[in-house]
């Protein structure tokens, strides 16, 4: 094949990690071209465009791109770069419009990016402009469940097999109900850290008990939460999988408990215990019985920055990262349960949250001492669970023993290695699709 | 004090309500500004009523003619929508010695000022104000943050309490690492 080994940044046998990579522009740009240039990248939702002519404003990595949905009520999404000069065609963060027009010079496209009106083309172009194939950039667009992916790369595989059995678990919340999802957000802040820790942590159950143990003891206090201690996590029947470059994190359910976190406290228990034994048996017509009454999906990431759902982890520079959060809630549950989960989401995570707002600090170290001359020559220690995963009976992808593992995470890294060693997507390998996808669920929805 | 306040006896001064309400309302505000920057937030919770509710909406760009969308409305995602319990817990988080975005704390100075004022029918007051607030973090982590507080005051055992606080900041992406201190 026509992979290079130019880029071998983690060694599988120790997961000691070259911290260069966290740090240096000349491989941030790299992964711009080889990673967010290439994979399928999470950049909206289908409900922030519900309506013909919405548009959404969003990126691909630092691209920024115009979410569209056209007259016929297709969904598209453009390069917001004039082919002019390359003067942004859209400056809001939303709303609805036919046409977006350049504000230097007065070029004119259709929100399905075709070029339609250019000020002077007969006097000024002599009607010599090849119009047709100066409509805006567009990218490919493909929906799971609602949730909008893109990419710019003609020869990536159908989103269907890049999520591949991913999805077996990621159904289990964004493709639990008929009624689909609505997406709310996004809140944006600048976080001084490199883009990967952010995706890595996701896996991190580790750091939840030392980084977050303010704010779940307050909670256990205020809110009537259980506690929380390194022991549980440890103890915790809870796995990581990996597949496709994608880490999930999950746990074998009681079918009886209500799966959701945010906005769960004693008072508001019963209300998550009745949305849930109302909606059991529709969920296992959709799912099927393993997948609805038994997995229950954790913190996850999609390769390469889809955080916890839809929350975006937006490369700006090796040393920063705008960070998207948007909250997911079921199109038709009870408006006092998406209240509280709305609540709870904000007071848990974004900018404020309670429990985010600690992790920054920790993360920013790490990619401040990545810069330091001397300080990176000693590698990250990735050894956690080493030799303690593998394919599993009843759970697809490669599973973990345990909870508390740093599997996932090496494994992000060794598909960070695939993306920017690989020449084209002929080089990235994907795992066939061999999970049973029971119940009526689809991709779209 | 007791010579200003025997002054004050001998020499009443009747100012117009709407002044003395002003003059009163900015005390409030100075006080406020102080507790937080002193790190009394126990004494700063007291400032709220107990059906306070802490309001600070995401701000978009829109044009012009839509300005009308321009804050989040309530029931969108905000950044911050706290009722008093949250505040508290907020505030108790702090005192674990364990919430790493504030241990060590913040170094903040609230500037509040352009204070207007109007009673409402009902016996409570809005009250509009603007803010810049410095927040030093750390070694060298630093940030202005500025907007305006929208609140609803309202005299509980004859003290202003904070009904309803909308606060909005100047920002559409947030410049900051993380908003741990309180605006």
């Amino acid at each position: 094949m026509g992979a290079t080994r130019k880029y071998v940044v983690i060694d599988p046998a120790t997961g000691k990690i070259d911290r260069r990579i966290f740090s240096e522009q000349a491989i941030y740009d790299v992964e711009m071209e080889k990673i967010f240039g290439r994979a399928w990248l999470m950049i909206g939702h289908e409900s922030l465009v519900p309506a013909a002519d919405d548009f959404f404003h969003t990126y691909m990595g630092e691209d920024p791109v115009i979410l569209t949905r056209d007259g016929e009520g297709r969904l598209h999404a453009l390069l917001n770069m004039c082919r002019h000069r390359g003067n942004r065609v859209v400056r809001c963060d939303d709303g609805n419009a036919k046409r977006f027009m350049c504000t230097y010079h007065g070029w004119t496209y259709r929100n399905d990016g075709a070029l339609e009106y250019v000020p002077g083309e007969s006097e000024a172009y002599y009607d010599a402009l090849d119009r047709p194939s100066l409509g805006l950039i567009e990218a490919r667009v493909e929906t799971y469940a609602g949730i909008v992916f893109a990419t710019w790369a003609k020869d990536a595989p159908s989103l269907e097999a890049y999520l591949g059995d991913a999805r077996w678990y990621l159904d289990t919340v964004f493709n639990r109900r008929d009624c689909g999802m609505q997406a709310l957000g996004p809140m944006k802040w600048l976080e001084p850290v490199n883009w990967k820790t952010l995706v890595d942590n996701c896996s991190d159950n580790y750091h939840v008990p030392t980084s977050h143990l303010s704010s779940a003891r307050v909670q256990t206090r205020y809110l009537g939460r259980p506690p929380l201690s390194h022991e549980d996590q440890f103890a915790s029947p809870n796995k990581h999988a990996f597949v496709n470059g994608h880490s999930i994190t999950f746990r074998d359910a009681d079918d009886n408990v209500p799966r959701y976190v945010h906005g769960v406290s004693s008072e508001t228990f019963s209300l998550f215990q009745e949305y849930h034994d109302a909606t059991m048996q529709e969920v296992e017509r959709r799912l099927g019985t393993l997948r609805a009454r038994r997995v229950q999906l954790g913190n996850h990431s999609i390769f390469p920055n889809g955080i916890l759902g839809l929350r975006l982890a937006l490369p700006r520079g090796p040393l920063k990262t705008e960070f998207w959060h948007f909250v997911l809630l079921d199109r038709d549950m009870p408006e006092e349960l998406k209240r509280v989960i709305r609540i709870g989401s904000q007071a848990n995570n974004g900018a404020a949250g309670m429990f985010e707002q600690d992790d920054v600090d920790n993360w920013r170290q790490v990619t401040a001492a990545s810069t330091s001359r001397f300080g990176r020559q000693h590698p990250q220690d990735l050894s956690m669970g080493l030799g303690h995963a593998g394919p599993h009976a009843d759970y697809p992808g490669l599973v973990s023993e345990r909870y508390i593992s740093e599997n996932n995470q090496r494994l992000f890294y060794r598909r960070w290695e695939e993306f920017m060693n690989a020449r084209s997507w002929a080089d990235i390998p994907l795992d066939p699709i061999k999970a049973g996808f029971d119940g009526t669920a689809t991709m779209q929805g | 004090m007791k010579t200003k306040r025997a002054r004050a006896a001998a020499r009443p001064v009747a100012l117009p309500p709407p002044q003395a309400l002003w003059f009163e309302l900015m005390q409030f505000y100075i006080r406020e500004a102080w507790l937080l920057d002193e790190r009394r937030l126990k004494e700063w919770l007291d400032l709220f009523t107990d059906d306070v509710l802490y309001f600070m909406p995401r701000r978009k760009n829109v044009p012009r003619r839509e300005l009308q969308r321009e804050l989040t409305p309530l029931g969108d995602l905000a950044i911050l929508e706290e009722d008093k319990r949250y505040l508290e817990m907020r505030v108790a988080r702090l005192e674990t010695g364990m919430a790493w975005a504030e241990d060590p704390p913040s170094r903040t100075r609230h500037l509040i000022g352009n204070l207007k004022a109007a009673p409402l029918e009902n016996g409570e007051v809005e009250a509009r104000t603007a803010f810049l607030v410095y927040r030093s973090h750390l070694e060298t982590d630093h940030q202005l943050l500025s907007g305006c507080r929208d609140d609803v005051l309202r005299k509980v055992n004859g003290a202003w309490k904070v009904a309803r606080r909308t606060i909005v900041l100047d920002a559409n992406v947030l410049l900051d690492k993380n908003l741990s201190v309180f605006l």
